[in-house]
């Protein structure tokens, strides 16, 4: 089920086309996935979708093209079109993208860990998803149904550039999802969980069995049959590190990626000011940083840069952007290796990858003893950031916290907040750490698989109850 | 590939005879390597976009690709795969993966396909001044469409902008003797960023339309640019809302998300059967106000789902959801239908890469008789103008809870400042009963769908 290393293709069709940046990126995607509902196989598929991007810089202005046909003659017309793009809009380009600086881009072979899941047979993904979704409904007679999934994605990405990168990677990104519906007099509820990796089902499953995530998602469905809602306002609330994922990567990764910088995000003008509690170290890393198989991992981005580890707030000061090679040099730094395409046809553009917070010191236990008043909150629903810093997002559960004692499940809510204010509020940071998004997906026009996480953390926001 | 996406107008006839040679090859293939039944779905797509960052031009581009899907069914089971490739070996391949699959999954007696239906009337997507359209003229397009938008306050900051050319044909064909073919074209824009003075940075706001007829074009873009400024501008310098439970105004945009998305879940057939919607058991019942009226229309050419036929090759056209209030339908693909025994009602819905969904094309919800927005700001008199959500939106239970974007605080009737950090939370199900009125007019919204602005009671407010 694997390509040749497309490489020397690339490099041949780029030396017959030379003259000025030529960006040229294999893209293959392999998708196996099944899904399950209430005992009916919903979806059962294998898609391949590959394709050569071609990414030219003409006249200082970017021309793009894509073709599905992996033979040297069309990739050769592609980069013609990408030209003619080019030269069609150049006379508009009010601000010529200067030639990109010299960087140190990618050479050889990168292969992530897990790559012989792609040899697993399907069969044993859909006796895991027909099983579990089995248990999740007759775990309760309040559950009225279940769904479970499983999808893996196989990338190999060839790009060779016209300034030296020549990088043939591989990896694969299995997820897994189970959902759980109960009901009760006309009330229903649902209790999810989902799991994401880059590598192979020992990364997927490395901190909770698919057994005991089903357990807990059937359970927390009925549970929150009974359950009431919290109260909303501006409160004290303990952050899981699902939730500290999904904080650090809608409130403060977009606002720090250097495109919407440039744009005017609340983050601009702020680089070495500070914007968290000492307590708050905040990173972006390419690489699955504590233990292996965060979801969005990658070991070279798709301008051909090495991936690294980019430190974002430092105890409390904003010490950098995210970029890719062209926003690293208008702002004379080097790249981050931040620059991801969904697809072949589609641009690089500044993404986010591995994003999480630091772990402190304190355990959980210490945490919850510390609060007088205030929530629990775990399991993310959605959630988006503004360009003023305003973030929200939803919350599966919340349990009150009251004299340092958890109290009763309560219904999610949303919650809400200005991004450095809440981070400014951080007054505790567990040293428990976990990965806890890598099913997850951002969108920003093409999608990206990232993960993010972190420890438990205490903070203030402003919490969407109801009124009486 | 010239200049243009597509060389010539008649050039469609060639791409949908290309690709029909290719989808049938597929459906062969299936059937020769052991399926009972096989339906192959296949897409060609032809673009041509501009895009801005910053203000200025940042990347024009040219892409062309096709995409086929083949489903099959063999003793009840089901199977799917899609490839990008062309070559016979490639549809050789998916055929096979197809097949594979089926082999594994339990067999299910509503794996079949439906019948073959005579189709819909042509609705002639293709206008050939769209068609036509080259590069240098979609750059255009795209260069007074940020104009335009700029043109109105220096404060604004377009972060991003892209204008697009997008010529598609779609095919089906099945084992049943199915043969259907489509085309498409379309020029959209899209506008997204925020206004910042100063220290004082507006929050986000972005919005677009999608255009079939050339002489729209200019006029549509204008005011979705001029729509998008002001907004922008207007997200500046906000204050403090107030707490409180009561009337609420939202903007179609917020209408559609909160009250019609909620409601086109639980009408999924397959959501009913599966114990996952809250309008189980209602067909006939009023689930909503006299004043709602909720229509699934294919045949609207301003909405960008028009189309003749379904993801299953089934004629598809204006199809009743609620009236008066009253739940007419639930919506049903090919398996739903069979499940139950019945006929699809047509809402296969989906691309090539995937199985057949389920859910509606081209949603429209009617104005009443409420006015104008101006109006209805009246008839609230003092409280929140809620023009996005953001938030969450339980499709099961219709809980949602969540930020108001874009929001206005109300007094006297008349907007006296943007709010921030204000948290707005119900029930969907239960507030349709509370639409105190409507405006009289249902814009499209991003040629998504249509919706009017309402106001609606008994939504809880949580000021920050």
């Amino acid at each position: 089920m694997q390509t040749q290393d497309p490489t020397d293709l690339l490099a041949e069709a780029l030396a017959k086309k030379a003259g000025g940046f030529v960006e040229l990126r294999f893209h293959r995607r392999r998708t196996r996935s099944v899904a399950v509902e209430k005992g009916r196989v919903d979806s059962s598929k294998i898609s391949e979708h590959t394709g050569v991007g071609v990414r030219v810089l003409e006249d200082g202005t970017w021309g793009f093209a894509s073709t599905d046909r992996i033979e040297s003659g069309t990739i050769e017309q592609a980069i013609d079109n990408a030209r003619r793009a080019a030269r069609a809009s150049a006379a508009r380009r009010k601000q010529r993208t200067p030639d990109l600086p010299h960087v140190e881009l990618a050479r050889g072979r990168f292969d992530a860990p897990g790559l012989e899941l792609i040899d697993k047979p399907i069969d044993e993904a859909l006796a895991m998803v027909l099983r579990l979704e089995e248990n999740a409904r007759k775990s309760s007679t309040a559950i009225q149904s279940a769904s479970s999934s499983y999808t893996e994605l196989y990338e190999e990405k060839g790009i060779v550039t016209s300034d030296g990168a020549k990088a043939w990677t591989r990896l694969v990104r299995p997820e897994f999802r189970i959902v759980a519906i109960a009901g009760d007099a006309g009330e229903i509820q649902r209790g999810r969980e989902s799991v994401g990796a880059t590598g192979n089902w020992d990364c997927l499953f490395h901190h909770n069995t698919a057994e005991a995530m089903t357990d807990r998602a059937a359970k927390t469905a009925v549970d929150l049959l009974k359950a009431g809602y919290p109260t909303g306002g501006r409160k004290r609330v303990l952050l899981s590190p699902q939730l500290v994922g999904i904080l650090t990567h809608e409130a403060i990764g977009h606002t720090v990626e250097a495109d919407f910088v440039a744009s005017g995000s609340c983050a601009r003008g702020k680089l070495g000011t500070r914007v968290g509690s000492d307590l708050v170290t905040l990173c972006d890393s390419g690489i699955s940083e504590f233990h292996e198989g965060a979801g969005g991992s990658l070991p070279v981005d798709d301008e051909g840069v090495p991936t690294q580890r980019t430190t974002i707030i430092e105890n409390g000061k904003l010490v950098s952007y995210l970029h890719d090679r062209e926003s690293a040099a208008a702002f004379g730094v080097e790249p981050t290796g931040n620059a991801r395409a969904w697809e072949y046809d589609d641009e690089p553009l500044i993404r986010m990858r591995n994003t999480y917070i630091a772990p402190g010191e304190q355990s959980y236990d210490e945490l919850i003893a510390g609060i007088d008043d205030g929530l629990l909150l775990d399991g993310a629903a959605n959630g988006q950031a503004d360009a003023n810093g305003e973030f929200m997002f939803g919350t599966l559960i919340a349990r009150p916290i009251k004299n340092g004692k958890l109290g009763e499940l309560q219904r999610g809510v949303n919650i809400s907040g200005q991004a450095f204010d809440v981070l400014g509020s951080v007054d505790g940071v567990s040293s428990e750490f976990r990965w806890d998004l890598g099913s997850g997906y951002c969108g920003k026009g093409q999608p990206a698989k990232v993960d993010a996480g972190g420890p438990w953390v205490s903070c203030e926001v402003l919490v969407g109850g109801r009124q009486a | 590939m010239s200049s243009s996406a597509s060389a010539h107008p008649q050039d469609l006839k060639r791409v949908a005879a290309e690709l029909m040679t290719r989808a049938d090859r597929l459906c062969r293939n299936a059937l020769d390597a052991g399926a009972d039944q096989a339906e192959v779905y296949a897409v060609r797509s032809q673009s041509v976009g501009v895009g801005f960052e910053k203000g200025d031009l940042k990347l024009s581009q040219v892409d062309d690709g096709s995409t086929l899907g083949v489903r099959v069914f063999k003793g009840g089971k089901l199977g799917f795969a899609s490839t990008n490739q062309s070559s016979d070996a490639a549809l050789a391949t998916a055929a096979s993966d197809a097949l594979t699959l089926c082999a594994l999954n339990p067999p299910d007696e509503a794996n079949r396909l439906p019948e073959t239906r005579p189709a819909a009337p042509d609705l002639n997507l293709v206008d050939p001044a769209i068609q036509e359209l080259g590069i240098e003229e979609v750059v255009d397009h795209g260069q007074r469409f940020m104009d335009r938008a700029q043109a109105h306050d220096a404060r604004l900051s377009i972060d991003k902008a892209s204008v697009d050319l997008r010529i598609g044909t779609h095919c089906f064909v099945n084992s049943e003797g199915a043969e259907l073919s489509e085309s498409d074209a379309n020029l959209s824009a899209s506008i997204f960023g925020m206004a910042v003075d100063g220290d004082d940075v507006g929050g986000f706001h972005y919005t677009g339309d999608h255009v079939r007829n050339a002489e729209r074009i200019d006029a549509a873009f204008a005011h979705c640019a001029d729509e998008f400024a002001e907004v922008c501008i207007d997200n500046l310098k906000t204050g403090a809302a107030e707490s409180y439970n009561g009337p609420v105004l939202f903007a179609p945009d917020a209408v559609l998300e909160l009250f019609v998305s909620p409601v086109i879940s639980a009408v999924s057939a397959i959501a009913v059967q599966r114990g996952r919607s809250a309008l189980k058991g209602k067909l006939g019942e009023a689930i909503a106000g006299a004043n709602f009226q909720l229509l699934d229309d294919p045949t609207d050419r301003l909405l960008a789902g028009a189309a003749s036929f379904d993801r299953e090759g089934q004629p598809i056209g204006a199809f009743p959801i609620v009236e008066d209030g009253v739940l007419k339908s639930y919506l049903y693909n090919s398996y739903a239908a069979a499940v139950e025994g019945k006929a699809s009602t047509g809402h296969a819905v989906g691309g090539p890469r995937g199985l057949p969904g389920l859910g509606p094309h081209a949603v429209s919800m009617a104005g009443g008789s409420g006015g104008d927005r101006d109006a209805l700001l009246g008839a609230l008199a003092k409280g929140l103008y809620v023009m996005r959500f953001s938030g969450t939106i339980d499709p099961a239970s219709g809980d949602f809870s969540g930020v108001a974007k874009s929001a206005r605080w109300v007094e006297n009737g008349r907007v006296v400042r943007s709010v921030r950090e204000t948290l707005i939370s119900g029930n969907a199900f239960e507030l349709l009963r509370r639409f105190v009125a409507m405006s009289t007019e249902a814009p499209t919204l991003n040629a998504a769908a249509r919706a009017p602005w309402a106001l609606v009671d008994g939504v809880s407010v949580t000021a920050g």
